[in-house]
């Protein structure tokens, strides 16, 4: 600390005086030699003209070094030194002569005195005068040249290149040319002087011989070409030659592994490298320093600066402080955001000692075993320990509570309300049945004969009277109360036998005629059953064949604007007429089965549903695919057919009158349309959600609507409400065949189903018309057979009593009474 | 012309929900750190009315998160530390790999950390919300207190969950708060009631469990983690609401010794002792003399600056100093007259003056817990082996624990009995007869005090009349499996009678009209269930459904009643049975 400027300026100096020597390696001879040569000496003192201080510190340099322990290099010095005493002109002759054999004494040459030395250092500045002085002590000598004037010989210049072989080629100047030019003379060439280089003496043989013989130490063989002598190596130069051969430095004086010598080390010098006094500030503390121990000070006291051990143990802990310290009591919960429920307590299945009828029989644990686990309803298999101690691990422990947290956090939470209403509240408050009776109760009779399925079933108005028709092909009347069979006639003969059915059949409802129309393929046949006796048998006939007549007369122009009022355009409608039916009478062998007359369909189609209007004269007959002709109306007084409609409705299931509007229920397999005949326009067109209709009936008073549909379903329509039925009732497993209104002031309906089952209700209708009619299910008669997937196929109503008639798949048909 | 433009999915549900793979890409986050952030923050998945709008017309299933909540976890704290770790762990992988051990270990001491504080209070407003969801969060913590630490759950994580619930329990205990106990298959368990608040925890048993493959250790560790740092909050506010010192000193010695709850000193803040002074009063005292030197020796050995301890001492002597005017006042103001009034309840003081001895087969965590809660006193078994039996004074015993078929040696003056006396007496909040309980006695079954799933009372009689009952429908099925037949037999005995050779007219009349009579009613039923039958048809279908679901309910609920009944009634005949062969 104490020298240290003093050491920088050292270490600069230093530094320059290394590069120096690297590059003149011995630099007192050096010296010597730029003094023995003018030019080169010029030379040296243009470059050193500037410096001539760093001359002098040079030398101090070289006054210091031997202080700073360079022993070799004094050594060498002092060689030098005592060299340099006996240096004369008259030795370096001497040693030129010499030169090629001597090589330490061209080397010892190089050094000059310091002396001379500084006589350079002067000469810069006066040139002449240092020759002139120089001319006594140096070897320059004076001669003359042949003009007389002054020629100066100057001494050899030897200038010790040591790595340079210069000066022996130029030893001999003649150049390149062989010696063998110069055999003859007694000399071999010239120096630099233009002097003879005289051959060496040759000894005679026996000298050769003799030399042959002990060859000298560095004996080469060569001839010396500049001084035609034998080329001795010395054992400096033979060691020069084994050092490079052998890679190493040619100077072996010189350590390239020098210790470095710590001159800026921690030990503190006695001496310093300089001289200056220490500084104050380093007696006095510093205040900046202070400034930044005060600001580290209060840091840690204010605790910004922790010990890093105590900064570990803290972060492990954060700090514990009441959290809730200003909450409110009574916030509320954020809406939508719902707490995860409990899990809900354990019960005493999940004791280690339950009681005993907690525990699965072997069948129970069997069922347990094999339901899949998460259909379980008991998660775990109860199990008894006798003691606490006996009660080992469970397993799931950690699976369980695993579970929990990712319902906890995977789940959707959804808000459920819970069901917590009485079912019995969900049933309406209905009347009991008790009080709503009359209603059909049990079967009283069954109407047996039939051998196919009865598909076909009309009550007389009369209500005594039953017809049936059946898959047998026979048409039968019975006595209602007994269950007689009172007629019987065949409709379909056996060779039309498989392929037409009796579909429907209908009494005319005019009490006194007697009529019995009956569907069976393609064709209406109508009859009278011979049952009533004569009267009315007759009005009947007569009433068939009054139409004859009427049909033969032409009169069918007028017909065409009967009640219906179809069309104005006659042609059509006559064309139309004479298209859709034909009114045959019996042939013979028809009226023999009792057949009165038949009205056949022009177009194939097989009539499916029959329908009387109110009055008896006209009939609706529905036959699904007969396209624009599928309803057709009738008249039976006159013998004409009418379609009402010029275009395809889909496929028509059933078409009825309204009971006392000039209006016509068509029934497609969604839709229930209602036209206005009079009008001639659609009145209503009500949807059902039912895919299939089958069937309907009309309520007596006209404003609601049952139907009947093969995808279970019974719908109750009501007109005066909306398009859409009031109820849809899906009690019956399996198609509904047909639905019938109670006609006589009964408040009843019911539905047929291939089920087996009849189901009876009571549907009062009020005339308020805020209030909706009332839907009371009374009754489920069972009684009937499926067969084939059949059951009951047809219904009917007595017309006054609260009975109804079935006919099922079973080839019977049944009354039902109270 | 005016009126607003309406885009499809710009409004509604489309805009009210984000699916979780948006919210993902919203928060850029990875999908665990979503899932970490779920768990802390309690946000959990909603279902849309309408999933089809929600998912913007796609009806691939997708799970939903709230939009406004996923928008508000955008400015949580915790997310900007999330990602923080993120660059952190990237910092530390570079360095590990390039071998700068110093620097990582620097930048180790550096690493992110989040605060969960402010999540616990914006999930439970109030303190009663937190109590309300403690259950998961013992549940877990007690689970994992007994869990075996491995590469997965660090030993810090172990022991840092069982002090928790140690310190659960010495409050709970100190307080006698316990109200039921139950032990189960899967472990015990208990039900405290904390200011109002019913907190039911299941303990599992202290077996090695086996961490099974299919659990997520990563979801369990984060739920842990906020659990307990809600625990600590919740442990805090509860012991300085009742005027102790929170975290509670440990007791060094007992630590070593018996370990469990009895290691935790609850020391009120007036300087009072409290629940293990209490246990320690049935000790000598030269134990506990010795037990303090003891204490104070290995706090000498481990304090290492003792410079700093001694301070700490004198500080703390400063403060009981001022404190202790308190505890004088508190003396004469009636420390004693509060006693009886803080442990109304009937179960606190149910072992007020027991002193139990526990042997070293019963599981002394659990009744150590239970009886203390319920103001007894306990000399364990296992306690005697490492201090000494010369200790205790156990003259003073007034019950013994034992779990043994046998005990050979019976001390005069203590009653024996089996570990589930405790846990039914508790249950039932009375003293049930010991004898019951004797060891070696079977022992009477052990029911949930919370009862049954159903309906069903076990302990309820069971009458002959139900017993009649179920045979008559027993009775009736056969007969209705006959009813067919009995048209033949009527024809048969008309037959019978008309061939003049019927007999046994009065005996079959007799007969006959029980049969028609039950036939009426029979009759009667049915038309009464038809007629119930049909009124459904009336109903819409959706109502119908629910009608169905609660019948079925309730017939199975009443299937299982009539099944369990049963088996009772089998089991008693079955018991009865071979003694009448022994009389």
């Amino acid at each position: 600390m104490v020298t240290r400027s003093a050491n920088k300026w050292t270490e600069s100096a230093r530094s320059k005086n290394e590069k120096k020597r690297t590059h003149e390696e011995p630099s007192p001879e050096d010296v010597v030699e730029l003094d023995s040569s003018e030019e080169e000496f010029e030379l040296d003192g243009l470059i050193d003209e500037g410096s001539d201080d760093d001359r002098e510190e040079e030398d101090s340099e070289h006054q210091q070094e031997p202080e700073e322990n360079d022993k070799e290099d004094t050594g060498l010095e002092a060689d030098e030194e005592s060299e340099l005493e006996s240096d004369s002109d008259a030795e370096l002759n001497r040693m030129l002569a010499q030169e090629e054999g001597d090589d330490e004494s061209s080397e010892s040459d190089a050094p000059s005195e310091p002396q001379e030395e500084t006589t350079s250092l002067t000469d810069k500045v006066k040139n002449i005068k240092i020759r002139s002085y120089s001319e006594g002590s140096s070897s320059i000598r004076e001669t003359t040249y042949s003009d007389g004037k002054l020629r100066l010989i100057r001494p050899e210049i030897d200038p010790k290149y040591e790595s340079d072989d210069s000066e022996k080629e130029e030893f001999n100047t003649v150049g390149n040319i062989p010696l063998s030019a110069y055999e003859e003379f007694p000399h071999i060439g010239y120096d630099i002087n233009g002097k003879r280089i005289m051959r060496p003496a040759k000894g005679s043989a026996l000298e050769q011989l003799l030399e042959s013989i002990d060859l000298p130490a560095g004996w080469t063989g060569l001839l010396d070409r500049n001084t035609g002598g034998v080329k001795n190596l010395t054992q400096d130069e033979l060691e020069l030659i084994r050092r490079i051969q052998s890679n190493e430095l040619t100077d072996e004086t010189l350590n390239p592994y020098e210790d470095t010598v710590e001159w800026f080390s921690s030990k503190v010098e006695v001496m310093p490298l300089s001289g200056k006094p220490e500084p104050k500030r380093r007696f006095v503390p510093s205040q900046q320093e202070q400034v930044k121990i005060l600001k580290l000070v209060t840091a840690i006291r204010e605790g910004r600066i922790v010990h890093p051990d105590k900064v570990k143990e803290e972060k492990f802990e954060d700090p514990v402080y009441d959290l809730w310290q200003d909450a409110e009591d009574n916030t509320v919960d954020q809406e939508n955001n719902w707490r995860a429920p409990k899990l809900a307590p354990p019960t005493h299945e999940e004791s280690y000692n339950p009681p005993e009828e907690y525990l699965l029989t072997e069948k129970e644990r069997k069922e347990w075993e094999e339901t899949d686990p998460s259909e379980r309803r008991l998660q775990l298999l109860p199990q008894k320990f006798t003691a606490l101690r006996k009660v080992p691990g469970y397993a799931n422990n950690i699976k369980e509570i695993f579970e929990r947290s990712l319902d906890l956090y995977l789940a959707p939470r959804v808000k459920q309300a819970k069901l917590n209403i009485d079912p019995d509240s969900l049933i309406p408050e209905l009347p009991s049945p008790k009080d709503l009776r009359p209603f059909p109760i049990r079967c009283s009779t069954i109407y047996e004969g039939h051998s196919g399925r009865i598909r076909a079933l009309s009550v007389h108005p009369s209500g005594f009277w039953l017809a049936t028709g059946a898959d047998d092909g026979t048409v039968r009347v019975w006595e209602v109360l007994s269950g007689r069979e009172v007629f019987k006639t065949t409709i379909i003969t056996d060779s039309h036998k498989g392929e037409d059915f009796i579909e429907c059949i209908a009494w005319n409802p005019a009490e006194n005629s007697g009529i019995l129309a009956i569907a069976a393929g393609e064709h209406v046949y109508l009859i009278v059953p011979p049952i009533f006796g004569f009267d009315i048998e007759n009005t009947g006939k007569s009433k068939i064949e009054h139409g004859f007549g009427y049909a033969k007369h032409g009169n069918i122009r007028k017909a065409a604007k009967g009640p219906s009022n179809e069309s104005d355009d006659e042609d059509t409608t006559e064309a139309i007429t004479k298209q859709h039916t034909s009114w045959f009478k019996p042939t013979p062998e028809q009226a023999d089965r009792g057949i009165s007359l038949v009205v056949s369909m022009k177009k194939v189609s097989v009539i499916k549903k029959i329908s009387w209007h109110r009055k008896g004269d006209y009939f609706v007959t529905s036959s699904p695919n007969a396209g624009k002709t599928s309803v057709l109306v009738h008249q039976l007084s006159r013998h004409i057919s009418q379609a009402p409609f010029n275009k395809s409705r889909g496929v028509i299931m059933d078409a009825k009158f309204h009971p006392f509007k000039p209006q016509l229920f068509v029934v497609s397999q969604r839709y229930i349309r209602i036209y206005d005949l009079q009008k001639q326009v659609l009145v209503k067109k009500l949807v059902s959600q039912a895919r299939w209709l089958a069937s309907i009936d009309i309520h007596p008073r006209g404003d609601n609507v049952i139907t009947a549909s093969y995808d279970k379903r019974v719908l109750w329509h009501d007109l005066d409400l909306s398009s859409e039925p009031y109820k849809t009732m899906r009690y019956h497993q399996k198609a509904v065949r047909a639905v019938a209104f109670h006609k006589g002031g009964l408040p009843l309906f019911g539905s047929a189903s291939d089920d087996g089952t009849v189901h009876i209700f009571h549907g009062t209708v009020y005339d308020d018309l805020m209030s909706n009619p009332l839907l009371v299910p009374l009754k489920k008669l069972t009684g009937h057979r499926v067969i084939q997937s059949l059951g009951v196929l047809n219904m009917e109503w007595h017309p006054r009593e609260a009975w109804v008639f079935t006919s099922g798949a079973d080839g019977t048909a049944r009354l039902w009474t109270t | 012309m005016g009126g607003t433009v309406t885009r499809k999915y710009k409004s509604g549900s489309a805009v009210d929900f984000i699916t979780r793979a948006n919210a993902i890409k919203k928060l850029q986050v990875s999908l665990a750190d979503f899932r970490r952030l779920c768990i802390f923050k309690g946000i959990y998945p909603r279902e849309p009315k309408n999933t089809r709008q929600a998912n913007k017309g796609s009806s691939a299933p997708t799970t939903f998160y709230y939009t406004k909540e996923i928008e508000y976890l955008m400015h949580d704290p915790i997310l900007r530390k999330f990602r923080e770790q993120k660059t952190f762990a990237k910092k530390l992988k570079r360095l590990l790999g390039r071998g700068d051990l110093d620097d990582a270990k620097r930048l180790e001491s550096r690493r992110p950390r989040y605060k969960l504080d402010h999540v616990i209070r914006e999930r439970y407003p109030t303190f009663m919300d937190s109590l309300r969801d403690l259950d998961d969060a013992l549940n877990m913590l007690f689970l994992f207190s007994n869990m075996p630490a491995n590469d997965k759950v660090g030993s810090n994580v172990t022991k840092q969950a069982e002090k928790l619930c140690n310190q659960w329990l010495a409050y709970l205990a100190k307080e006698r708060l316990v109200r039921k106990v139950f032990v189960s298959i899967k472990g015990v368990y208990y039900s405290a009631i904390v200011k109002g608040q019913e907190i039911r925890w299941l303990v599992p048993f202290k077996f090695p469990q086996n961490i099974p493959t299919e659990v997520d250790l990563k979801i369990m560790l984060t739920f842990l983690e906020f659990y307990s740092t809600l625990l600590t909050f919740v442990l805090y506010k509860l012991y300085t609401d009742s005027n102790l010192v929170y975290p509670p000193n440990i007791d060094p010695t007992t630590l070593k010794t018996v370990g469990g709850i009895s290691t935790y000193v609850l020391d009120q803040k007036d300087g009072a002792q409290s629940l293990v002074g209490d246990l320690k009063d049935t000790k000598q005292e030269g134990t506990q003399l010795s037990k303090d030197e003891l204490s104070k020796a290995l706090a000498a050995d481990n304090q290492a600056e003792e410079i700093d301890a001694q301070e700490d001492v004198e500080e703390e002597k400063v403060e009981e100093a001022s404190l202790d005017k308190f505890e004088d006042i508190n003396k004469n103001s009636g420390d004693k007259l509060e006693q009886p009034l803080e442990f109304n309840n009937a179960t606190s003081n149910l072992f007020q003056n027991f002193i139990f001895f526990v042997g070293r087969e019963v599981p002394l965590d659990i009744l150590e817990f239970l009886i203390v809660s319920c103001g007894g006193k306990i000399v364990s078994e296992v306690a005697l082996d490492v201090v000494g039996a010369s200790n205790y004074d156990l003259s003073k015993i007034t019950h013994q624990i034992s779990d043994r078929p046998k005990i050979s040696k019976k001390v005069q003056g203590r009653i024996y009995i089996q570990p589930q006396w405790v846990f039914d007496s508790i249950n039932k909040a009375t003293l049930l007869n010991e004898s019951d309980y004797a060891p070696g006695e079977t022992l009477p079954p052990h029911l949930s005090p919370w009862g049954d799933s159903g309906s069903y009372d076990p302990e309820g009689p069971v009458a002959e009349d139900d017993l009649s009952s179920e045979e008559e429908d027993e009775e009736e099925e056969v007969e209705e499996g006959s009813e067919e037949d009995e048209d033949l037999v009527a024809q048969n005995e008309l037959e019978l009678e008309a061939a003049g050779k019927y007999t046994d007219a009065g005996k079959e009349s007799k007969k006959e009209k029980e049969k028609k009579e039950k036939n009426t009613k029979k009759k009667i039923a049915n038309e009464e269930k038809e007629q119930e039958e049909m009124k459904k048809f009336l109903i819409s279908n959706r109502k119908r459904k629910v009608y169905e679901n609660i019948k079925d309910e309730a017939d199975r609920e009443e299937k299982r009643q009539k099944d369990l009944k049963r088996k009772k009634i089998q089991l008693q005949k079955s018991k009865n049975q071979p003694k009448k062969g022994d009389s």
